[in-house]
């Protein structure tokens, strides 16, 4: 891979991460088109993408059926691959460091103008809190998706699996779309750390000094 | 149409469980495997093909002696449905105009919230055909001014089916003869039942009768405060993700370009 550097341009994102990025974006989108499909029956449409699903018919003979099952499979997908994210990314992002809280008081600059943005690591206090929240939700999702899909709790349980779950939709969905501004449009030359992998020298100089220096000093190689 | 009400005069009920067969016979649902409980009450609990089930209670009485308590056990037909509320598929369980609650079990996809949600514990799932099933208060038949086959096929008198109104002040005059401890159980809660009882006996000497029923208050914040929040709140993120942009900008390396 880095026989092909291309110039000024440093490696930021190895091809393990983007593929765990790209399973962890892909199916979390799926499942919010599917969970928002039960959720809404006036976005019922969304079921019309998900005709009864041959050899298996009889089992799920009609189209909500297959949604819920292709939700609930890929909801599986989504928790095994985030367990891929926690072997990428966990050691730089289940930390706090000073800077980190010095980032928080001034939220790394994006709200209102600071005379300087305290330095960050591969990720800033934004990225890492992000992770830890989407950790916390991975037990909340999973733990309460499982047991709504196999409902073996008495219903005076269950029902609070429902909001639970119905919780983490309103967390992650809004942390979502966050993400997705803050990692594109919001911060021109990110996106492509999800693509080829590389980033400009002045991209990494704003968002992630320290993780350049310990590059650069080879401390680190990625 | 207008809307019906199943009175269940417990007080005449002699527990001959006609009405059981009648539920079965009428519905076409099968005879079950059942276990003896030492009880009269058969089988022991409602299933996904047992709709209709009398149970029976013994509670000594203040004058020493014990009394026997038959209790017919069939979907309330609520007026507010925590069942309705929580399915995901649009028109699988529907209200007819008479008041009946009814899942298409066409509809059904076997996620087993109704099961979960019910106040009263009535929807019950069958694992082999992976769908809810409860009684439908024979809305096949009342929406054609038949009554329903319990109703019909009920000797004493415990079971009738008639105009809401007529039945409602038909139960609290009945109460009001029995005296005592005897109440009507039905109008008062999730805005009103379309199956009321008149019990001689405290509500909570039945088995399986929720003293104070109502929409599970879990129902309400998954349905009614966190659905719309979750809108709410991803609408939120992007009109502010939106004006981020427009009025902070975005963040550019100094240097430009790559």
């Amino acid at each position: 891979m880095n026989m092909a550097k291309p110039k000024n341009l440093i490696y930021a994102s190895t091809i393990f991460e983007r593929v765990v990025h790209w399973v962890l974006a892909l199916s979390c989108l799926f499942l919010f088109v599917t969970g928002f499909g039960m959720m809404f029956h006036s976005l019922s449409f969304i079921s019309r993408l998900f005709p009864a699903i041959p050899l298996i018919s009889h089992l799920y003979p009609q189209r909500y059926a297959t949604m819920k099952l292709l939700h609930n499979i890929d909801g599986i997908i989504f928790a095994v691959a985030f367990l891929f994210a926690l072997v990428a990314w966990g050691k730089d992002t289940l930390f706090f460091d000073e800077d980190d809280k010095k980032w928080f008081r001034v939220l790394g600059g994006y709200l209102w103008e600071v005379e300087e943005v305290p330095e960050a690591g591969k990720f800033n206090a934004g990225q890492k809190t992000f992770f830890m929240v989407l950790f916390l939700f991975w037990f909340v999702m999973v733990g309460t998706g499982i047991f709504m899909w196999f409902p073996i709790f008495a219903p005076a349980l269950t029902r609070w699996l429902y909001v639970l779950h119905a919780l983490g939709t309103l967390v992650l969905g809004g942390f979502l779309v966050i993400h997705i501004y803050l990692g594109t449009y919001g911060n021109p030359g990110t996106f492509q750390v999800m693509g080829h992998g590389y980033v400009g020298k002045g991209w990494a100089k704003l968002h992630r000094p320290k993780w350049l220096r310990d590059v650069e000093a080879g401390r680190r190689s990625i | 149409m207008e809307e019906k009400v199943m009175l269940i005069d417990v007080s005449k009920c002699t527990a001959c469980r006609g009405c059981q067969v009648a539920c079965k016979q009428w519905n076409r649902l099968p005879a079950e495997k059942t276990q003896q409980q030492g009880t009269h009450q058969n089988p022991p609990d409602l299933t996904a093909f047992t709709w209709n089930l009398i149970r029976f209670t013994e509670i000594s009485a203040k004058d020493g002696g014990f009394r026997w308590l038959f209790r017919k056990d069939n979907c309330m037909h609520c007026t507010d449905p925590a069942c309705q509320r929580a399915c995901p598929v649009p028109g699988c369980i529907f209200k007819t105009a008479e008041g009946a609650v009814v899942i298409n079990r066409d509809l059904c996809i076997g996620c087993e919230y109704c099961v979960n949600v019910c106040p009263f514990e009535i929807p019950r799932y069958d694992p082999v055909t992976k769908k809810a099933y409860k009684c439908t208060l024979c809305w096949d038949r009342i929406s054609q001014g038949l009554i329903p086959a319990c109703a019909k096929t009920c000797a004493p008198g415990a079971v009738t089916f008639g105009p809401k109104d007529k039945m409602i002040a038909q139960a609290y005059a009945r109460a009001k003869a029995l005296g005592g401890d005897a109440t009507v159980y039905g109008d008062k809660f999730v805005k009103g039942t379309h199956v009321i009882y008149v019990l001689p006996e405290k509500v909570r000497h039945y088995e399986k009768l929720v003293v104070n029923p109502s929409v599970p208050i879990s129902v309400y914040l998954w349905k009614d405060v966190l659905k719309p929040l979750s809108v709410l709140g991803i609408g939120a993120a992007l009109v502010g993700t939106f004006f981020h942009y427009i009025i902070k900008g975005p963040k550019r390396p100094e240097e430009g370009g790559e």
